[in-house]
């Protein structure tokens, strides 16, 4: 492979530094162009979910669309907890997420780990079985597994939302893991190893630090899965009061009218906390240690 | 697969720490997802309807019926599930490459030092989170001929307005847009992916002149092969079951456009409480995502370079 | 480090092995035939019946938001708090999902006692058995309009519990402003459908203050429209029994879709196409009177009864009038059906509160607030009780009454204008319209294809569709 060679070449010097350093900057400045360019772009329907929370629900329909709130409508977020109790639906989601998170993860890490690393009959196998069930919509086991957990008295409780993470949190996560782990040079296990390391002292010592940014994705995308899965959380919460925040926002749909500003009020309100724990996590992959080439 | 022929105590306490290592996640794998999935495929050779679960129901008892309902789909034009394949799958393709080439693009430039870059990382990262029905509200209302801003602009700058999603040609190029700005995760993954890309390679490589576009292909494209086939993988298999844009807004239109596989399966098992019928679908979606993601995995041997240097 | 992990692990693992034991009891599951009756998962844990003990609780699923929730709930303390036999818990679904969560409920046994129906699925329901076919109005004294039953084989398997007609509702300032005469607000004055083009296309101005009339004018600047025909596609059933012609055979056993019925819907997808006096819409979503005469952008729309209960929300100044017609004045009912889920341990007791609940009385709060009217015939012959949901309700006073009494109430009453919409007694009609017709009938209203070649593409889909 080609990287094999860069490696070996190690620190020949070629080429005027001056020049690539200013080449380089002249990327740096086109990038940031671009990027602020495209943010732009993507955040057009951010706004727009904003400014029309910030309006009455029929004027969100007014021809030729306003670019910004003809009146700043402010009190749209001051929605009445009857309506929506933002802190309660909170606490409830974050009641479900967080377990999924920390278990899920917790648990994907050392299937993943098996599967890049260790040798063991049956692994193809396995291992397909576990791709398998990625290929699955979650409709497909929704009524069977309706049906169990409804026959266990889990209806109307968040058992059936957290106990799937307490067991892997799906197969996504583990192929996600076992890719990065694959990309974490050989050597270093096998001079753990050479040091008497077992292994799941290899795989705490070694692997987790060096795939540290990706077990913060696998928590980010096992958080927002978990977050904002209506479809099951809508098939077992009955009760207001044990709402989530997505669920919560169905209520602005009525029967005859839509009341669109409080969707979107109630959705901005709702992003945030996303927004939030993406902005704890990413600081990771800013500083992501590099382990590689510790060797040579 | 196994170099080793003589099995030492070694490579059975090797084979020892991977079974302990997958029980946790595959005691749940198992039982909540493919006991509950052979129970669903079951289903597909019956008749089964909501109704059977009623007492006093009027149908009469659930039937096995072989393969009548996986000849029935095919068939019965009210379902129609040729064209359900078509448009699923070609959307789902369309919207994996779109998604995987803009997130890498994307990633590759949040990746270089610039001011604020947290907060455009950010940016990029807010339409993954919001809720899926949300969106599409949002977007109706940008995309809407009448009325919408997209078109306004268009009229004002002189151009013809566009149906977006009520034209049959439009509807999948605007949907996979969508998918494509939602596409957050895939960028984060990319982020964090190319965190892993050992830096000692390109700083050689920076010092042996090499062009950004020959590093670009030649170290940091390969070192990323592991991290670029999960997204195209996982893309293809969140693309492919697509729904919520077909239940909330175009209702499968224009025509059969946005007849995707799962919103037939939503239609038929939930709206209409055919389980029979909505099971053998939900097996022809598995065996078609299987097809494509085999076909994804032998050739991903070709092109995949791990760094720790064991194919599967 | 490394002990936090394995501990950690460990409990890991004993929960799962834990959440194993209890699935493998329960799991022959979905597995084919097993009728799993189940019993009571109903038991929330909150219940506030308490004390008594021998107090049944049923749970009755409604959809709607906060205010007409809020507006159910209390009904149902007044219910809770008149008698202590029963004690009735009210299970809020959303709208758009509702009859996806209630089925699958159902297929663990774990239906609600009684609900509110969504109107296309209540035959398909009742023929699964999952809807009991009950007729709560045995011998009672005052029975809902007749139309308003649900009817399969000729057996009752739901009321509505609201009436509503279709309206032409319209913006009295633009009407002001542009000095047209107000539509008609009785039926024998009605207009015909060529003068409600005419009078959309006085009330439809571009940029430049052009109408459709004037040179010059540009199509593609509108900024006022004249008119809105709601195009959600079961409202266009109306204006083919208003050209002659039909959807559905009367006995609901067959599609009919004749010519009559084609020529009206390809009259009411000109108005965008042809006449330029309607905006875009492509009848996917239900925002008939919020898109446009509550929006504020349209001078006339057409849309059910319940706009009157927009009046709350917006400063337009709106009226109400009767719908124009083709070759026959017509108009269609509809109202979301309560139903008795087959199942319930209580038929009697779901009975009971099932006709108070569709009580007039009991739910006036819902009538006031302009989303019914009442089905009980009393209520439209009694000047009494007229005057006590029309005259005295502020929102259909300010329609005002008189023209709402005479394009709303007299138009329910006329038999010979208004009858049920194709779901009271055609079955799988959520397939037929809103699965195969409603996607379809987009192409006709972009104008890539015309309503002839749409129906002739999606008729088998819908013969299909219809023998399930």
């Amino acid at each position: 492979m080609t990287g094999e060679n860069y490696r070996k070449s190690g620190m020949l010097f070629s080429g005027s530094v001056r020049s690539m350093k200013r080449n380089k900057k002249i990327a740096d400045i086109t990038a940031f162009i671009i990027i602020i360019c495209m943010s732009v772009i993507v955040l057009l329907p951010i706004w727009w979910m904003i400014r029309s929370s910030l309006m009455k629900s029929l004027d969100i329909f007014m021809r030729p669309p306003p670019f910004f709130p003809p009146d700043w409508l402010w009190s749209n977020y001051n929605i009445p907890p009857t309506t929506f109790n933002y802190f309660r639906y909170l606490m409830n989601t974050l009641s479900i997420v967080v377990p999924c998170v920390v278990f899920g993860t917790v648990t994907a890490v050392p299937c993943a780990y098996a599967f890049a690393r260790l040798k063991f009959k049956g692994k193809n196998f396995i291992f397909s079985l576990c791709v398998g069930s990625m290929l699955l919509p979650t409709m497909v086991t929704l009524i069977p597994l309706y049906i169990v957990w409804s026959n266990l008295g889990f209806v109307d409780t968040y058992w059936p939302l957290i106990l799937p993470y307490l067991c892997g949190g799906g197969a996504f996560n583990i192929f996600l893991l076992r890719q990065f782990i694959m990309t974490v040079p050989k050597e270093l296990d096998e001079a753990a190893k050479i040091d008497g390391a077992g292994y799941l002292r290899t795989l705490v010592s070694i692997i987790v630090p060096s795939i540290k940014s990706a077990i913060i994705v696998v928590a980010l995308l096992i958080f927002m899965t978990t977050w904002n899965d209506l479809l099951q959380q809508m098939v077992y919460i009955h009760t207001p009061k044990n709402y989530t925040l997505v669920l919560g926002l169905t209520i602005f749909f009525g029967t005859f009218k839509t009341d669109y500003a409080g969707v979107f009020a109630a959705t901005v309100l709702s992003f945030i906390p996303g927004v939030l724990v993406y902005l704890f996590g990413q600081r990771y992959f800013v500083e992501g240690i590099v382990m590689t080439g510790m060797k040579n | 697969m196994s170099n080793k022929p003589k099995k030492s105590a070694a490579v059975i306490k090797e084979q020892r720490a991977a079974y302990i290592f997958l029980i946790p996640a595959f005691l749940g794998l198992s039982l909540i997802t493919y006991i509950p999935l052979l129970a669903a495929f079951g289903i597909g050779f019956t008749d089964l309807k909501v109704g059977h679960f009623m007492p006093n129901t009027p149908l009469a008892p659930p039937r096995f019926v072989g393969l009548d309902n996986f000849v029935n789909i095919f068939k019965n034009p009210s379902i129609n599930f040729q064209n359900s394949i078509w448009v699923t799958v070609y959307f789902a393709l369309f919207a994996v490459v779109s998604s995987v080439i803009y997130s890498l693009f994307i990633a590759m430039l949040l990746n270089r030092k610039m001011p604020g870059r947290g907060f455009f990382r950010s940016i990029f990262y807010i339409p993954y989170i919001l809720p899926a029905a949300a969106v599409i509200i949002s977007w109706h209302f940008l995309l809407i001929y009448d009325g919408g801003v997209i078109n306004h602009v268009l009229v004002q700058l002189g151009f013809e307005r566009s149906f977006f999603l009520d034209s049959k040609s439009t509807v999948i190029p605007t949907l996979v847009l969508i998918a494509v700005w939602q596409c957050g995760n895939l960028i984060v993954i990319f982020l964090a992916g190319l965190q892993n890309v050992p830096r000692v390679y390109q700083e050689a490589a920076e010092i042996d002149g090499a062009s950004a576009w020959r590093r670009f292909w030649t170290i940091t494209i390969p070192c990323m092969t592991p991290i670029i086939f999960y997204n195209v993988l996982m893309s293809l298999v969140a693309n492919l079951q697509i729904v919520v844009p077909a239940l909330a807004r175009t209702r499968g239109g224009p025509g059969k456009a946005t007849m995707f596989m799962t919103y037939m399966m939503y239609q038929e098992g939930f709206r209409g409480g055919q389980l029979g019928t909505a099971s053998a679908i939900a097996a022809v979606f598995f065996i078609i995502a299987a097809i494509l993601a085999f076909i994804l995995f032998k050739t991903s041997k070709s092109w995949i370079f791990y760094e720790g240097g064991e194919q599967k | 480090m490394k002990r936090i992990l394995a501990i950690v692990l460990s409990a890991v693992m004993i929960l799962a092995v834990l959440a194993a034991c209890g699935n493998d009891s329960a799991s022959p599951s979905g597995s084919g035939a097993t009728a799993t009756p189940a019993g009571n998962n109903n038991t929330a844990g909150d219940s506030t019946s308490s004390g008594g003990g021998e107090r049944i609780e049923i749970v009755f699923s409604i959809w709607g938001d906060p205010a007409e929730q809020e507006t159910t709930q209390k009904g149902l303390d007044v219910y809770n708090s008149m008698q202590d036999k029963v004690y009735v818990k009210a299970l809020q679904i959303p709208n758009e999902e509702y009859a996806d969560v209630l089925q699958t409920m159902a297929t663990a046994g774990n239906m609600p006692d009684c609900g509110m129906v969504n109107e296309p699925t209540a035959i398909g329901w009742a023929r699964q058995g999952l809807l009991m076919p009950i007729d709560i109005y045995e011998g009672q004294a005052d029975k809902p309009l007749d139309y308003l039953a649900f009817k399969d084989g000729g057996k009752t398997v739901a009321y509505s519990g609201a009436n509503e007609v279709l309206g032409l509702w319209y913006n009295r300032t633009m009407f002001d402003a542009a000095g047209v005469d107000y539509p008609p607000t009785s039926l024998d004055k009605a207009w015909t459908w060529d003068e409600f083009i005419e009078v959309a296309k006085q009330l439809t101005f571009d940029s430049n203050g052009n109408t459709p009339n004037d040179d010059g004018f540009d199509k593609n600047n509108i900024v006022q429209y004249g008119a809105y025909v709601n195009q959600w596609t079961w409202q266009l059933e109306v204006w083919a029994l208003s050209n002659g012609g039909k959807w559905f055979s009367e006995d609901g056993k067959s599609i009919v879709f004749d010519d009559a019925a084609i020529e009206a819907m390809q009259k009411v997808v000109d108005l965008h196409l042809v006449h330029n006096v309607a905006p875009f819409n492509p009848g996917t979503t239900d925002s008939g009177f919020g898109d446009s005469v509550g929006a504020g952008n349209v001078a006339m729309c057409t849309e059910g009864q319940w706009a009157t209960g927009f009046a709350g929300d917006t400063d337009i100044d709106y009226g109400v009038a009767v719908l124009p017609y083709m070759k026959r004045k017509a108009n269609i009912v509809t109202g979301g059906p309560v139903g008795v889920f087959a199942g319930t341990k209580y038929p009697d007791e779901v009975a009971d509160f099932v006709r108070w609940y569709t009580d007039e009385d009991n739910n006036f709060g819902t009538i006031e607030a302009g989303w019914w009217m009442p089905t009980k015939m009393n209520w439209y012959t009694d000047e009494a009780l007229l005057k006590k949901w029309i005259d005295d309700v502020p929102l259909r006073a300010r329609l005002p009454a008189d023209a709402y009494r005479t394009a709303m109430k007299d138009v329910a009453l006329d038999l010979t204008v208004s009858q049920s919409t194709g779901w009271y007694y055609t079955p799988n009609t959520f397939e037929i319209i809103n699965r195969v017709l409603n996607p379809a009938m987009v192409e006709a209203i972009n104008g890539s294809k015309t309503v002839a070649q749409v129906i002739a593409d999606v008729r088998p889909a819908m013969e299909a569709a219809l023998a399930g």
